[in-house]
């Protein structure tokens, strides 16, 4: 079953008012939880659309609303996410509607997300009489600063009376056109962590008088390598880094500590656990055999970001309605944190990718680089994936 | 026994070396910069009569030799350090440094005016003594690879040839008089390394794609303690410290690189040769296993400097003698790198402290320190025990 040809007209139809969206969101990009214009676009959006319940300053600065189908029967209410906010990164892509603001960019394409779902409002709003239940339109802020944004707006109620989540990102990698699902986890769970080596300083020609931090800290570095490699499933995926290691500065002084920081990433909560239980003894129990004091600091970041697999079967199917079989792939998981996570811990839901390859003088720029871009085509496939699968949710959930 | 007992020749001439020690204190000259203070200290040799003076040996050397009137013998080498730091004075003193931000800090300007004063007193007892005295003035002690080892290439051991070797220090931890001796090593051998642990930046999650310094930093730190632990001679002394670790700055970014730093102390050759040579190797063959590389700088400081007991008992005999047993201390090995120890290394050798420290007067500061000073009153026995360690090592046998 495709998508509704009228539908597809619709979208087709409006596509120029979603670039100029994004275009808008693109020049006016502002950080987490600073999103006040991007929220008040969002309202006004939504208002002229005429959405129900618009709530705004949801979990600070968020935006929320409804819209009501009109068809026989009662249904369920299918929550369709976009976060807001830009990154501290100063634009460098030659772009006309390049950011306007010194030093912070959309780089990751969250623009597109917001517009993205803007246009699929509109979409479902005209489309009132073709569904039964209801659609929560929300606009988070601070996805890409941890714990984020999306924790905040589940205190305020967000997730009330909602029954299933779904979101998307853009990735640059994919071809425009394609986008890839899976069930499961799709996105890591990452943690950071900070431990400091209180020893005993002293003269480096007098080591007896001291306890040497840096060599509790560098048998600390060395006994993490048999966390990934000697506690952990060997079927399970878990990455354990120290990013950064740094100590004393004179060549003949023994410094009094040592710090060590870095972060884990883990697809299940109970490998995080664990990881964070051993890291904390070794770095504790080295510490102590030798002479010093470990203090481990835990900074949380995002839990795994875990498809229910019911929820991306029926994504994955109303994926290939609205942009056929080929279009639609696997996605691999990958060791990056995503903060809806916390919406697919409270409700069934699914997370997807949409392509949006595009080249920047000749390479394809990562998200979070200077000169980061999207092929605006992929706009119009992110609205026709994010109506479909509410549609097909509702449908899945009506009740005659 | 003393050949004579120099005390009061010194104290009579006191007030010169204090004159020439202050001359020196208002015009400090850096490393190998000493070109005043050398032409003062030829200038002063040739006012006494000492004869073949040499100067411009090793840079800014000056020697110059006293020939005994009993005839032939040995040669003892006297040597004093002629080189002022780049340290601005805050002593309020008349005698003050007038070159903005050089100082006779460390009392470089005690030793050559005592060096002068022994000169001249020795020139007195010519008579006294078979043999020849070396006087040696050399430049850069401060700064290594130093001045000694430029002097010794210079030929300064030679013509004639050097049978022993006498050197001191003013102590500023030691009061005012006092005299300290120490048989075998006087200072530890001093070398700094710096390592820089080549990898492969990246994303912390994408470990595979990268090769992480940091690993290599700590495998190599704990491989590091088994150059002391299992391959220096249970009997000798060595310590390496890693004293400095810097890689990287955040949490989820695998570093480019890591820099680590350090320093390796020992008293023997063979230790510092040992470890001169593996401690490249450790870092180069872990980097190497592990994907990365290393460049390894190895900064050769000073070597141990060796005191040999012979000499030794020359310079205690006759500090016990005039000075009295109260006034004689055993040292303590010293942790500070001195070049004295390149003498030492070719020649038998004692190089001695002398206290000149005066609480009363506030002259407590350490060495290095803006507020170093020197006690000038207790230069008389230092210079009266070198000059008759000098000439009872001639005469002798």
């Amino acid at each position: 079953m495709a998508l509704n040809p009228t539908i597809t007209t619709l979208i087709d139809e409006i596509e120029p008012g979603l670039i100029a969206d994004r275009r808008h969101l693109h020049q006016h990009p502002e950080l987490a939880f600073q999103e006040y214009e991007t929220a008040a676009f969002v309202r006004q959006r939504l208002e002229q659309l005429g959405i129900e319940d618009i709530r705004t300053h949801v979990g600070k600065t968020g935006v929320t609303g409804v819209i009501r189908g009109t068809a026989s029967g009662t249904g369920g209410n299918v929550l369709l996410r976009a976060d807001m906010d830009a990154l501290p990164i100063h634009e460098e892509t030659p772009v006309e509607f390049a950011s306007r603001k010194p030093g912070v960019m959309h780089a990751c394409g969250h623009d597109a997300h917001t517009a993205i779902l803007l246009s699929a409002a509109r979409v479902l709003a005209d489309s009132r009489d073709r569904f039964a239940g209801t659609v929560t339109l929300c606009f988070q802020p601070a996805e890409e600063v941890p714990p984020g944004g999306g924790i905040g707006m589940i205190n305020d109620g967000a997730l009330e009376g909602v029954d299933a989540v779904f979101a998307l990102h853009m990735a640059a990698a994919m071809p425009t056109g394609t986008v890839a699902i899976a069930p499961g986890p799709v996105m890591a769970g990452g943690d950071l962590f900070r431990i400091t080596f209180q020893g005993k300083g002293g003269h480096a020609a007098s080591p007896e008088e001291s306890s040497d931090p840096v060599v509790a800290a560098a048998a600390t570095i060395a006994s993490f390598q048999s966390v990934v490699s000697r506690n952990i499933d060997p079927m399970d995926r878990a990455v354990l880094t120290v990013g950064s290691f740094n100590a004393g500065e004179a060549f003949n002084v023994i410094p009094d500590t040592a710090v060590i920081a870095g972060t884990y990433r883990y697809f299940s909560e109970d490998t995080g656990k664990r990881i964070e239980q051993r890291l904390t003894e070794i770095a504790t129990a080295t510490a102590h055999g030798l002479g010093c004091e470990a203090k481990v600091e835990i900074i949380r970041g995002y839990f795994p970001t875990v498809n229910d697999d019911a929820m991306a079967e029926l994504a994955r199917l109303a994926l290939v309605d609205a942009l056929g079989e080929r279009a639609v792939h696997l996605a691999e998981p990958v060791m990056g944190g995503e903060d809806f996570s916390h919406m697919l811990r409270a409700k069934p839901g699914a997370y997807f990718v949409v392509g949006c390859y595009t080249e920047v003088d000749g390479v394809n720029y990562g998200h979070h680089h200077p000169k980061f871009d999207i092929d605006e085509d992929s706009l119009a496939v992110g609205v026709k994936s994010l109506v479909s699968i509410a549609l097909s949710w509702l449908d899945h959930n009506k009740e005659v | 026994m003393a050949t004579a007992n120099l005390t009061r020749d010194f104290d009579e001439i006191l007030p010169v070396v204090v004159a020439d020690r202050r001359h020196f204190h208002e015009h400090p000259e850096l490393a190998f910069e000493e070109y005043e203070t050398a032409a003062y200290v030829a200038e002063r040799l040739r006012e006494l009569g000492v004869e073949e003076i040499k100067t411009g040996v090793g840079g800014t050397g000056v020697t110059g030799l006293i020939r005994g009137g009993r005839g032939d013998g040995k040669v003892v080498m006297l040597r004093a350090d002629m080189d002022a730091l780049p340290i601005l004075e805050e002593n309020a003193v008349d005698y003050k440094s007038q070159v903005d931000g050089k100082m006779h800090a460390c009392g470089h300007d005690a030793h050559t005016a005592m060096l002068l004063g022994v000169a001249r007193i020795l020139m007195q007892h010519k008579g006294d003594f078979k043999g020849t005295v070396k006087v040696l003035f050399q430049p850069a002690e401060e700064v290594p690879p130093g001045g000694a080892q430029a002097m010794i290439k210079d030929g300064a051991l030679e013509n004639p040839k050097v049978d022993a070797a006498i050197g001191l220090h003013v102590a500023a931890d030691m009061p005012a008089g006092q005299i300290a001796w120490k048989v075998g090593p006087g200072s530890a051998g001093s070398d700094r390394f710096r390592v820089v642990i080549q990898g492969r930046g990246g994303h912390a999650a994408r470990p595979q794609a990268a090769v992480d310094p940091v690993v290599i930093a700590a495998q190599a730190i704990l491989a590091l303690q088994t150059l002391v632990a299992r391959e220096t001679d249970p009997m000798d002394a060595a310590v390496v410290s890693t004293t400095a670790v810097l890689a990287g700055d955040a949490f989820n970014v695998i570093p480019d690189s890591a820099e680590i730093r350090g320093t390796v102390r020992t008293i023997s050759t063979t230790a510092r040769e040992h470890m001169a040579k593996r401690l490249p190797e450790i870092f180069t063959g872990i980097a190497q296993t592990m994907g990365g590389s290393a460049e390894v700088t190895y900064i050769q400081g000073y070597p141990s400097l060796q005191n040999d007991p012979a000499v030794v008992d020359f310079v205690r005999n006759a500090a016990i003698e005039l000075t009295g047993e109260d006034n004689v201390i055993e040292g303590k090995l010293g942790l500070g790198g001195e070049d004295f120890s390149y003498f030492s290394l070719e020649v038998p050798s004692c190089f001695f402290n002398c206290g000149t420290r005066n609480e009363e007067r506030d002259i407590v500061w350490g060495h290095h320190h803006p507020r170093f000073d020197v006690e000038e009153e207790g230069f008389v026995n230092g210079m009266a025990v070198m000059a008759t360690a000098a000439m009872d090592y001639l005469n002798a046998e």
